[in-house]
């Protein structure tokens, strides 16, 4: 299931457009989170990842263990072996990355309301 | 030469190159194309996708609003699969590198993945191989759908052999090029087969494997009357199918001139011979046809057409279509008999089936479970009733709690009406569908709270022989003459007379000339069938007597055999109508 990601690469330099204040929120963006869901990181949550991810101009990798995968694809995401108790760690790299890794421990924190 | 056996659903011979479908499901016609074509398949493969991903966005929002958010949720994924940036870089690259086709292409891709999946090992992992297996599916339909438009695009006549048609499939075949169809599965009283007949072409299902056995091109017979195809026919069966198509077309030409003749018997009794439509278009013909009216209007075609629920405008737009070509005859609109093998292919996640469909969560028992829709219904049905002779049916009532339950709804559907000051029809005829054992049984009690009954015999026999007539392994125990049959029609019947409630058979034996005697026999006047058998039923009705309609129905009740009683109906109409008897 490896493969080159069709979408934007990650840029780890600060983008050309925006304001420079932007420029502060262009950094590796990463935090822990402990997957809460009685059957695990299953098929549902990690839709939600994806969605919630989709749109995001730089790159997203969730990692648990020696693993890393793509947040931005879910059939990446349901390789994941993660069930209840799992500690997993979002890394962001790209604009407003900080925002969007709160957004994700947010959905985690909420048990992505399905459960 | 050799001859493949299947289930004759319509009549007529066809005779002409084999035109093979794209296959279905997981069979892939071409696992490769060719250099030039490579950027039209990416094309190819990214409208499907679109499309894919559009009709999963529409039951995502269908099933959480209906079922609830969680069942939403799982086309919620569906969607993220779809428009996942991996699987659609990959197989791009597959179709440009490998020259794969598109389905090809997908297929390996999705089944590395649920490999992968399969082999991490939780229980809850292998079971996202099945969403997996599920979108696949989808996504095939939609790119072989497209190569299915291939037969829009058809300019000379050929027989159409396919997996399977959908009924949107079968109802949109070109008809001044299909000649005819055969289908590797199927049932007698599968919707597709039913549309077959309406579209008055021959038609052959459940012959097995044909799609891999036939090259386009190659010279079939389909034949229609004996549910045969003949793959690469010798000349001499070409002339002997030659000469007695011939002889059929001039019969029919001779039947349909007679339009205008009115159905009785030489003795003048009066025999109603009205049609069974799945579509609003098909009325017009039926008129054409010297139709009586429309005894069965199944509006479930409404639902299997659509992915969509249906409003009260639409389907109060499907009547009155209806209702214009019959304005002075009755209409009988039958509420949805959804369920079982009736399910809208865009959303089998609303109609939960059960391990037997059959017996479960269907029909009128899927409206009384579902008031709302059922309403929308009855609402547009009281008032198209105001054009004309409209009547409602129940379908699959099977208890007498059950009929008053449908009846007492439609009672609140009229005071609603009432209410608003929606001009309505409150003098609308209700009558029920006579297809569940039970309702035979018990038919003076129901007899007394209906104005008709109609007989539905696919059901009523599936029912009473418990045969499932699409299964090929006990397809043999299926059969309209069976003395159990003949003696709850007679039971019928007779409640009816003593209560003044007039009864229809409508259903597959109706539509069959040789029952017709029979029918008429045993005290039935009314019948509804296929639209393009009336023609040849009037003619039967026009050569038979009450007393000789009523002897040969005695003659048949006292043979214990069902294979006795087909023969002997069988011979009485070859006297009656030689040019009918097949």
């Amino acid at each position: 299931m490896k493969s080159s990601n069709p979408s934007k690469q990650p840029t780890h330099e600060p983008m050309s457009v925006g304001s420079s204040a932007e420029m502060t929120s262009e950094m590796t963006s990463q935090r822990e989170v402990i997957v809460n869901l009685e059957s695990g990181l299953h098929m549902v949550p990690c839709s939600r990842i994806a969605e919630h991810v989709r749109d995001f101009e730089g790159s997203v990798c969730i990692m648990v263990e020696d693993r890393t995968v793509d947040a931005k694809s879910i059939f990446d995401l349901l390789t994941l072996r993660a069930p209840m108790g799992t500690v997993l760690t979002i890394e962001a790299n790209g604009p407003n990355s900080a925002d969007l890794v709160n957004g994700l421990v947010i959905l985690f924190e909420r048990n992505f309301e399905t459960e | 030469m050799h001859t493949k056996h299947g289930i004759a659903v319509s009549p007529g011979v066809a005779i002409g190159p084999a035109f093979v479908l794209g296959v279905e499901d997981f069979r892939i016609p071409h696992r490769s194309v060719s250099v030039d074509a490579v950027d039209a398949e990416v094309v190819r493969f990214r409208c499907a996708l679109e499309k894919a991903c559009e009709e999963i966005g529409d039951n995502e929002k269908l099933a959480s609003e209906q079922l609830g958010k969680q069942y939403g949720a799982i086309f919620g994924a569906h969607l993220q699969m779809a428009r996942d940036p991996k699987l659609q870089s990959e197989v791009e690259a597959l179709i440009r590198e490998k020259h794969f086709s598109p389905e090809f292409a997908l297929s390996r891709v999705l089944g590395q993945y649920a490999k992968v999946l399969l082999n991490l090992g939780d229980m809850y992992k292998a079971d996202r191989a099945i969403d997996l297996y599920d979108l696949e599916k989808r996504l095939l339909r939609h790119l072989l759908g497209e190569r299915r438009e291939e037969l829009a695009n058809l300019t000379a006549p050929v027989i159409v052999l396919a997996r399977d048609l959908t009924p949107s499939e079968t109802a949109s075949l070109p008809k001044q090029f299909v000649l005819g169809f055969a289908t590797e599965v199927g049932g007698y009283t599968s919707h597709t087969a039913i549309l077959a007949g309406a579209l008055e072409i021959p038609a052959v299902v459940a012959v097995g494997d044909i799609v891999t056995d036939v090259s386009g091109g190659d010279t079939v017979i389909l034949d229609g009357v004996n549910g045969r195809i003949i793959i690469d026919p010798d000349e001499e069966t070409i002339q002997e199918y030659r000469d007695s198509e011939k002889r059929a077309r001039s019969v029919a030409k001779r039947l349909v001139s007679q339009r205008s003749l009115t159905s009785e018997t030489i003795d003048q009794e009066r025999v109603w011979l009205m049609a069974n439509i799945e579509f609003p278009e098909e009325a017009e013909h039926c008129n054409e046809l010297g139709a009586d009216g429309i005894g069965l209007y199944r509006t479930e075609f409404l639902y299997l057409e659509s992915s969509r629920e249906q409003s009260e405008e639409e389907h109060y737009e499907a009547y009155r279509q209806v209702v214009n070509a019959f304005p002075e005859q009755p209409v009988v609109i039958r509420t949805l008999d959804l369920g079982a093998d009736k399910v809208p292919s865009q959303m089998p996640q609303l109609y939960p089936v059960g391990a037997n469909p059959e017996l479960g969560l269907r029909s009128i028992r899927l409206s009384l479970n579902d008031l709302e829709r059922f309403k929308t219904q009855l609402r547009a049905i009281l008032r198209a009733a105001l054009l004309g002779d409209v009547r409602i049916m129940f379908p699959l009532i099977s208890s007498v709690i059950e009929l008053r339950q449908a009846k007492s709804t439609l009672n609140d559907v009229m005071e609603d009406l009432a209410e608003q000051g929606v001009p309505f029809n409150s003098e609308v005829q209700v009558g029920m569908m006579v297809e569940v054992p039970s309702v035979p049984l018990l038919a003076e009690d129901f007899a007394r709270e209906v104005d008709f009954f109609s007989i539905g015999t696919n059901d009523l026999i599936q029912y009473t022989l418990a045969v499932d007539r699409s299964n090929p392994a006990v397809a043999k125990y299926y059969n309209s003459a069976d003395p159990a049959i003949l003696k709850m029609i007679r039971m019928v019947v007779e409640a009816g007379e003593k209560h003044s409630v007039p009864v229809t058979v409508c259903g597959q034996m109706s539509s069959d000339p040789k029952y017709i005697p029979l029918l008429v026999g045993l005290g039935i006047r009314h019948l509804s069938a296929t639209p393009h058998v009336i023609p040849q039923l009037k003619e039967v009705v026009r050569h038979l007597t009450i007393p000789q309609a009523e002897s040969i129905a005695a003659y048949a009740r006292k043979l214990e055999l069902a294979r006795d009683i087909d023969t002997y109906l069988r011979g009485e109409l070859n006297k009656l109508c030689p040019d009918l008897a097949k």
